[in-house]
Parts: C-alpha cells; sequence; structure tokens
C-alpha cells in the first residue's frame, strides 16, 4: 500500500504538468500513451472523428491506468505512417478527478507523432489548430 | 415539363444505344464510338465514391488510390487495346494535369496564408463572409477562394459550427460563386480558350448569379439566425482581421497570371506539343514546390496544413478523368444526333445534371460543341465560338451557368467541394455523407433554385 502511494506520487503526473514541462508521450504500432490520466471524450485522427470509444475493434479505445492513459486507434496499423508532417492527434479530455460535465475542465490536446516513438502533447487554443469541439 | 423531362431522360438513355463511329467535337480526329457497357467502370467508381465513406470507411480510406488507379487502367486499357486511340487518352491527360496543377498550386499558395476574423459570429457576419468568399472567387477561383476562407470561416463560427455553414460555403464559395468569369471554375475557363470573350460571362451570367446568390444567402440567414449556439463567457471580440502570409499571395498572383500563359491566349508562348502539359502546368508546379519550401512554418502549424486532401483529389479526379471518357464521347455523338431538337432548357438541365456527378470541364465543351454544331459551327473555331456567344447568347449562358452552379450539387461536383469536406473533418466538423449532402441540402436547396432559373430565363426559349 505504502509502495502504490510512493509509486503514485512519484510518477502520475497533471496535465497542466505535462504541458509546461514539455514532457512527452509515447507511440507502438497504433498505441498511444499519454503520461497523465484521463477521459477522452472526442478524437479525430485523419478525417475520423471517433467517439464511440466502446469497441475494442474499430474505431479507438482507451484505457486509463495508474500512471498513464493508453489509446487504441484500431484502424490504423502505424500511427506514424498515417499523421505525418504538420498533421495531429487532436482529443478532447477531462483530467481524471474533476467534473466530466463542466465544459470548462473539456481540454482540446493535439499530437504530433515524432521518431524515436515520442509523441509531442500541446494545447490547441484558437491561436494554434483549428479543433471544434 | 414532361415533354423537357422525358428528353432529357431520351438523351441519356440514347447513350446506352450508340455503336458507330463519329468525331468529337474537340478535335477533328474521327474515333471508334466506345461500348456502353463501358461506362461501367465510372459508375461504379461513382457509387463507390458515393458508398466507400458511408459503408466501408476505412477499407475506402486505405484503398481509394488502388480502386481508382484500377477502374482508370481498365478504361485506359480499353482504349488502348480494342479501339486503338490513344488520341482521347492523351488529350484526357492533358486535361487532368491542368486540372491538378492549378488546384495544387491554389491549395499549397492559400494553405500559407493565415485570415484571422475576430468578430462574433452572426447570421449577418457569415453572410458576408459567403459573399465576399463567392466574389474573390472570380478572382482566385472557387478552389483559392474555398482554401483561403474556410479556415477563418470555421474559426468565426466555432461555438455554433453546423454541417449547413460548410455545405452552404460549398454552395456559396466553392461552386456558385465563381460563375462570373473564366478564372472562376474550369469549364468558363475553356469556353474563353475556344474563343467567347473574357468579359462575357459577367455581361451575360451576373443576372443570374445575383438573384441567385441572394436566393441562396436569403434561405441561409433564416436557418443560421435559428442557431444560437452556445456563447462563452468572458469572450472579448476586438472586430480585427489579421492577415498573414503576404509571400503567398505574390505566389497566388503567379498562379493567376499563368492562367492566361497558353498558346491559345499568347501567341508568343511556345507549346510543348506533343507534351500533356504546357508552360502553364509547368509555373503552376514550380510554384507548388515554391510556396510550401518558403511558407511560414508556424502558419503551415496553424492550417495543419498536409498534401492529404490534395492526394486525395489527384487520385480520385484521376480514376473520374479516365473513366468518364467513354460517357463523353457517348454524350457527345449522341447530343450531335439530336441536338437540332434541343433547347437551351435541355441544354441546361443536361449539362447540369452530368455537372453535379461528373467533371464539369468536358461537359461543358461536349453540350457547347453540340449547341454550336446545332448552327453549323465548330467549337475548334475561335472566331465561330465569339460569333455563336453573340448570336445565341441563350444557349451559352444555359450550358455555363448549368456547368458551375450544379458542381454544388454534391461532394464531387467540383474539385474544391471534396477539400473543403476533408478540411472539416480533420477540424473534427462532422459531415454528411454523399447521399446525406444529397437529400437534406442539395436536393431540397438547390434544385427548387435552378428550377426557377430555369422557369424564368430559359423556359420556353428556343
Amino acid at each position: 500500500m505504502a509502495i502504490s502511494i510512493l509509486r503514485k506520487g512519484l510518477t502520475m503526473k497533471k496535465l497542466d504538468d505535462v504541458l509546461k514541462n514539455n514532457l512527452n508521450g509515447l507511440h507502438y504500432g497504433n498505441r498511444v500513451l499519454l503520461p497523465f490520466q484521463a477521459d477522452i471524450l472526442k478524437a479525430v485522427i485523419e478525417n475520423d472523428i471517433i467517439t464511440d470509444f466502446s469497441s475494442t475493434k474499430s474505431g479507438a479505445s482507451y484505457k486509463v491506468n495508474e500512471d498513464f492513459t493508453e489509446i487504441y486507434f484500431y484502424d490504423y496499423k502505424i500511427l506514424s505512417e498515417v499523421v505525418k508532417g504538420f498533421e495531429k492527434i487532436k482529443l478532447i479530455v477531462v483530467e481524471k478527478g474533476r467534473d466530466i460535465f463542466d465544459f470548462s475542465n473539456h481540454r482540446k490536446i493535439a499530437l504530433s507523432i515524432e521518431e524515436k516513438h515520442k509523441i509531442t502533447i500541446s494545447e490547441i487554443n484558437d491561436d494554434t489548430l483549428l479543433f471544434i469541439e | 415539363m414532361n415533354k423537357i423531362t422525358s428528353k432529357i431522360i431520351l438523351l441519356l438513355i440514347l447513350l446506352f444505344n450508340s455503336n458507330s463511329v463519329f468525331a468529337s467535337g474537340a478535335e477533328e480526329t474521327e474515333h471508334v464510338l466506345p461500348n456502353p457497357i463501358m461506362v461501367l467502370p465510372f459508375a461504379i467508381l461513382l457509387l463507390m465514391i458515393a458508398t466507400g465513406p458511408l459503408f466501408y470507411h476505412h477499407f475506402w480510406e486505405r484503398n481509394y488510390p488502388k480502386i481508382a488507379l484500377a477502374l482508370g487502367s481498365v478504361t485506359v486499357l480499353y482504349y488502348l487495346i480494342f479501339l486503338n486511340d490513344t488520341h482521347s487518352l492523351v488529350h484526357t491527360l492533358a486535361e487532368y494535369i491542368s486540372f491538378i496543377a492549378l488546384l495544387a498550386s491554389l491549395f499549397v499558395a492559400s494553405g500559407g496564408i493565415l485570415i484571422k476574423v475576430a468578430k462574433k459570429s452572426t447570421p449577418m457576419l457569415n453572410v458576408m463572409i459567403l459573399l465576399f468568399g463567392a466574389v474573390i472567387s472570380n478572382i482566385i477561383g472557387t478552389t483559392g477562394a474555398s482554401m483561403l476562407l474556410i479556415r477563418p470561416y470555421i474559426k468565426v463560427n466555432r461555438d455554433r459550427i453546423k454541417a449547413y455553414h460548410i455545405v452552404f460555403f460549398i454552395f456559396a464559395v466553392s461552386n456558385i460563386g465563381g460563375a462570373l468569369d473564366p478564372i472562376g471554375d474550369p469549364p468558363l475557363f475553356l469556353g474563353f480558350l475556344r474563343g467567347i470573350g473574357f468579359f462575357w460571362f459577367f455581361e451575360h451570367i451576373f443576372v443570374v448569379w445575383v438573384p441567385t446568390l441572394l436566393a441562396l444567402m436569403t434561405i441561409f440567414y433564416i436557418i443560421d439566425s435559428r442557431n444560437k449556439g452556445e456563447e462563452k463567457p468572458g469572450v472579448e471580440y476586438t472586430g480585427k482581421i489579421e492577415f498573414r502570409g503576404g509571400k503567398n499571395v505574390i505566389f497566388l498572383a503567379i498562379i493567376l497570371l499563368s492562367v492566361f500563359i497558353d498558346p491559345g491566349i499568347i501567341k508568343w508562348v511556345p507549346s510543348l506539343t506533343p507534351l500533356p502539359f504546357g508552360i502553364r502546368e509547368i509555373i503552376m508546379l514550380t510554384v507548388v514546390y515554391f510556396s510550401y519550401k518558403y511558407a511560414d512554418k508556424k502558419i503551415l502549424e496553424a492550417n495543419e496544413f498536409n498534401f492529404e486532401p490534395i492526394r486525395e483529389v489527384a487520385f480520385l479526379f484521376v480514376g473520374i478523368f479516365a473513366t468518364m471518357i467513354p460517357a463523353l464521347q457517348l454524350i457527345e455523338h449522341e447530343s450531335k444526333i439530336y441536338g437540332h431538337e434541343l433547347t437551351p432548357g435541355i441544354f441546361y438541365w443536361a449539362t447540369g445534371s452530368l455537372s453535379a456527378f461528373l467533371d464539369n470541364a468536358p461537359t461543358f465543351l461536349n453540350f457547347l460543341s453540340a449547341a454550336l454544331g446545332k448552327y453549323g459551327m465548330d467549337v475548334d473555331v475561335k472566331q465561330q465560338v465569339y460569333d455563336f456567344s453573340l448570336t445565341y447568347p441563350i444557349y451559352v449562358q444555359a450550358i455555363s451557368i448549368a456547368a458551375v452552379f450544379f458542381g454544388a450539387m454534391s461532394y464531387i461536383g467540383n474539385g474544391p467541394n471534396f477539400m473543403v469536406k476533408s478540411i472539416c473533418e480533420r477540424a473534427g466538423i462532422k459531415m454528411p455523407s454523399f447521399f446525406g449532402f444529397l437529400i437534406k441540402y442539395s436536393i431540397p436547396i438547390l434544385l427548387p433554385l435552378f428550377f426557377i432559373i430555369w422557369l424564368l430565363v430559359f423556359y420556353g426559349r428556343v
């Protein structure tokens, strides 16, 4: 129990910390790992607008783990082959513990697929990307 | 109405009863008429474009380039092996290269421009943006205007955006707007190359363009007024309009000037025949390279610029251009035979119904050729085309209006339609399906408008 709490305290990060410190996520094939806990409300990848995360065969699903959130995009084998250049995966997320029904807690983030399995996470605002909730 | 409808249906049915040799309207070369069964690859491709994103989305997303190329290859091989007709293929390849060079250059150059409008979304502001887009589509083409304005338009409406906002954008900016001069839309440019005066379109289409757009904007205003949206507390609007990416405006200007660099317009411009492209296409493709290389990377990032929308158009339209060769040749053949029975109204509906789903440029040219043929004139003789446009303007008016306006009827009616759809989906906006677009929007909104145009302008005219 004590070890678990200690581990949580050491590794779990807040979304604001991740954005502030430019902490990266990871990608392996069609799997994305984000270094914070969050529920995902909407994902846009290429022309796909995904709001149904219930399937484990098509679209996408996500799982909130103790230290990270993982997303599987079932319709894409290798994300780095489709999300290239200036293109990004866009998400609307609500950080774990926040009121999901309060729209001010809905955060828009963009994921850039980089080399060596790295994902750059940035917040979307009206001055940067075009992303409608 | 019944008589006219039956004539149009007759014209379309006749396509399937052809088996003779004919002379193409565009060129004097003799062609063997294709077997009507060769319309099938085109029909299959259209059906797949319509159903793919709806019923087998991911299979379609992964395989549309292969499908478009495979179906296009069937037609190409048929022409090579069975008809021994390379002329039609080279001619179509030249039209395709010209089409994609213009679209790609406008797409890339405008991708490096960022417009920010810090104004509160209102129905009147939206009407102003759409009207502004309709006007500038005559200066930078429907593709350029669409690419330049779609993002600021979405941003202005970000808190209340619905699919109808985009659909009306496609109607007004991506299609109907560009009917006033040859730069607006490719079919009019082909007409200009053949001898119709540059300002002829403005003189003869403006009287239809204005009421059509006003009617469309009135419908839009009523719909948009009912959308209250959600006002975000604390948001302040400075009212400023910010423009970034000035050097790409220079690239846009180069593209527009290059449109006129054609041996048919300027005598000293060398023709690169037998190559299927000219100096104009070389300039446009060079602009693609430099406007991307020297664009402000922050603007490209903000526009989330990528080549996928133009890649999608390039692959789908290579299939469409190839597979529609038999369909267009059959149309041309039949319209020449039955040309004397065709009134301006018939030309209007026949050009329009085909332009809604086919490329409107060759459709325009084939029906123009048929209309000229009715009076013993030749579309290849510039002076005759010029004389025809002055003597029988009602025919050119019917064909021009139909070719441009009906392009708004479906996603595949005009190149920018698909690009706008793709950009909106990437921004998270759920767009109507192919059939949804037809059933919910173009049939109930555009078709009655087009019917009124026919009733007021072309009905009973001979």
